[in-house]
């Protein structure tokens, strides 16, 4: 698919794919100084803290919005997108294209970070076998990453600064209020994934699934409107 | 496409269009179209059609020569007014850019491909035939060959123009829309433009060229439309438009071996409203009536026994007219 093939040319040839992978391995340096200096909680304990505080609320939408708003929000801000508009291509292929290339960054950027974050926080003495921790956050994240990557794409095609007001959200709603305000919870991306991943990790497949439909709906919802708006975008 | 938000004065059928010679037929046409930034007027009531061949879109910077190419390929909506390219709407159809090629104003490109994965990218996403033949023939055409394998990002900007070109030709459109193809381009370069953009309009395809260097358009094609303040000043053949601004004078530059004589000569004539003199032996005279002037000059230079190098008329340039409606 060019489409695709092009944005993740442009993610690799610039910063995002790169940032992306970075922030994702953030993780892994907390897992280094458990590692080294375990405190009173188990490995598994650890890692769920750490998912659930830090990766979930603030670094992992931040993985899923750099190349969500960059996707069009940066050919509409250098002036290439007529390149991809004037083709004979629906909107619903580019949009698509723009969002595979997006799961193809940060999904596996996730995993990664996740899979290394795991392998140290494992070298604590007396860890148990964090296999399947590491299964929960990586399915949780990969939902969120679905769900996030949708939401930040439609974004970046109706707000100018799409990765400031990114940033406020997830610093505002999914780190400060959804940690204190129920309500604000029980509307942000940060719910959804830990249900997901409380799901995983309690065996509780009817809880992990219908919180990854909801997501997987608000997500073609999101892609539904970015077509509508790429179809009447005005391009200067 | 209609894109119709408030109502409009009847417009005129597409033959009787300006732009168009009588019986030819619009390829692109626009009909009462307006655009507007809320208190900002971009164009105004534009009404104009454009035919096979070359015609160049005349105007200052900001006169709304690039809205006008933007409007016609479909990537902004009219505030309203009517636009039409081959008889379609174009705004929201995505399969009329099959027939159109765009070598936008914008400078920036995918600055991780090479120009020629930039050219079969678009050969690609145009559907075209056997992409990789496209890409090699065009790439050719725009004598890119020697740098296509280096990144976009370190092309110098006459290189970006040539392969802006070249991805706006991969797939032969019948419309080609160029804005300001020749910035940035050095001599050689732009005299292989020009020959090209001449070569695609002598081929019968639509080659609408923007440029506000009035030297350039010049040697593109006589077929203008002026654009200043954006509204529609002049349309159609240049020497026409010329011809049409008789209340203006003329300017005719003369080169003689008696510049002196020649010029009191001149003076005494009606006609002649001044002279003024340049280096060389070199005088210009403009007149208030170019063809009776031009009937006097060699009357008047046999009379006086002096011998004529050059008689020239200095004002005939579209350097010319566009000043005079720019100042009109």
């Amino acid at each position: 698919m060019p489409v695709t093939t092009l944005t993740l040319r442009q993610f690799i040839g610039g910063r995002t794919a790169r940032l992306a992978f970075v922030l994702s391995l953030i993780p892994a340096l907390f897992a280094a100084i458990y590692a080294v200096r375990p405190w009173d909680v188990t490995a598994g304990e650890f890692l769920i803290d750490l998912f659930r505080e830090l990766i979930v609320p603030t670094l992992l939408p931040i993985v899923v919005l750099l190349p969500a708003t960059a996707a069009f929000g940066d050919e509409l801000e250098d002036g290439t997108l007529p390149y991809l508009l004037m083709k004979p291509v629906s909107r619903l292929r580019l949009v698509l294209g723009k969002y595979t290339a997006v799961l193809l960054v940060t999904v596996p950027a996730l995993i990664v970070g996740l899979a290394v974050t795991t392998v140290i926080a494992s070298r604590a003495p007396g860890a148990e076998d964090l296999g399947r921790y590491l299964l929960a956050m990586s399915g949780a994240a990969a939902a969120a990453a679905v769900l996030l990557g949708a939401v930040f794409l439609l974004v970046s095609l109706v707000i100018p600064r799409a990765l400031l007001a990114g940033m406020i959200y997830i610093f505002a709603w999914e780190s400060l209020l959804g940690r204190f305000l129920p309500g604000v919870r029980a509307i942000s991306s940060r719910d959804y994934t830990l249900r997901v991943f409380d799901g995983l990790l309690g065996d509780d497949g009817a809880l992990a699934l219908n919180a990854s439909l909801t997501m997987v709906a608000i997500a073609v919802g999101c892609l539904i409107v970015a077509v509508l708006r790429l179809r009447r975008i005005q391009v200067d | 496409m209609t894109e119709t938000a408030m109502p409009v004065a009847a417009p005129p059928p597409a033959s009787d269009l300006p732009g168009l010679a009588a019986g030819e037929e619009a390829v692109i046409a626009l009909r009462g179209v307006s655009k507007w930034y809320g208190e900002v007027v971009a164009v105004s009531d534009l009404n104009f059609g454009i035919g096979s061949g070359v015609t160049a879109l005349l105007g200052p910077n900001g006169a709304g020569k690039s809205t006008i190419l933007n409007l016609i390929s479909g990537l902004i909506a009219a505030s309203s007014g009517v636009i039409d390219v081959l008889d379609r709407p174009v705004r929201g159809n995505t399969r009329i850019y099959r027939d159109i090629g765009l070598a936008g104003e914008q400078e920036h490109l995918y600055g991780s491909l090479t120009g020629r994965e930039f050219v079969r990218l678009n050969a690609i996403l145009q559907k075209t035939p056997d992409a990789e033949r496209a890409t090699e023939r065009t790439i050719a055409v725009v004598d890119m060959g020697s740098a296509a394998d280096r990144p976009l990002g370190g092309y110098s900007k006459g290189m970006r123009q040539r392969i802006k070109v070249a991805a706006a030709l991969v797939h032969d459109p019948r419309i080609l829309l160029l804005d300001e193809p020749l910035n940035g381009t050095d001599p050689v370069q732009r005299a292989s433009l020009v020959a090209l953009i001449r070569r695609l309009g002598d081929e019968g395809k639509t080659v609408v060229v923007s440029s506000h260097v009035l030297s350039e358009v010049e040697r593109f094609e006589r077929n203008v439309l002026v654009i200043v303040n954006g509204k529609l000043a002049a349309a159609g053949d240049f020497y026409a438009i010329r011809e049409r601004m008789d209340e203006r004078d003329h300017m005719v530059r003369i080169r003689c071996n008696h510049p002196r004589q020649f010029a009191a000569a001149l003076v005494a004539e009606p006609v002649t409203t001044s002279i003024r003199f340049g280096g060389d032996g070199r005088l210009t005279a403009e007149t208030n009536d170019v063809r009776r002037f031009s009937l006097l000059v060699p009357v008047i230079a046999q009379r006086e026994g002096i011998r004529l190098f050059e008689v020239q008329p200095v004002d005939e340039s579209l350097a010319s007219v566009f000043s005079y409606l720019v100042g009109k």
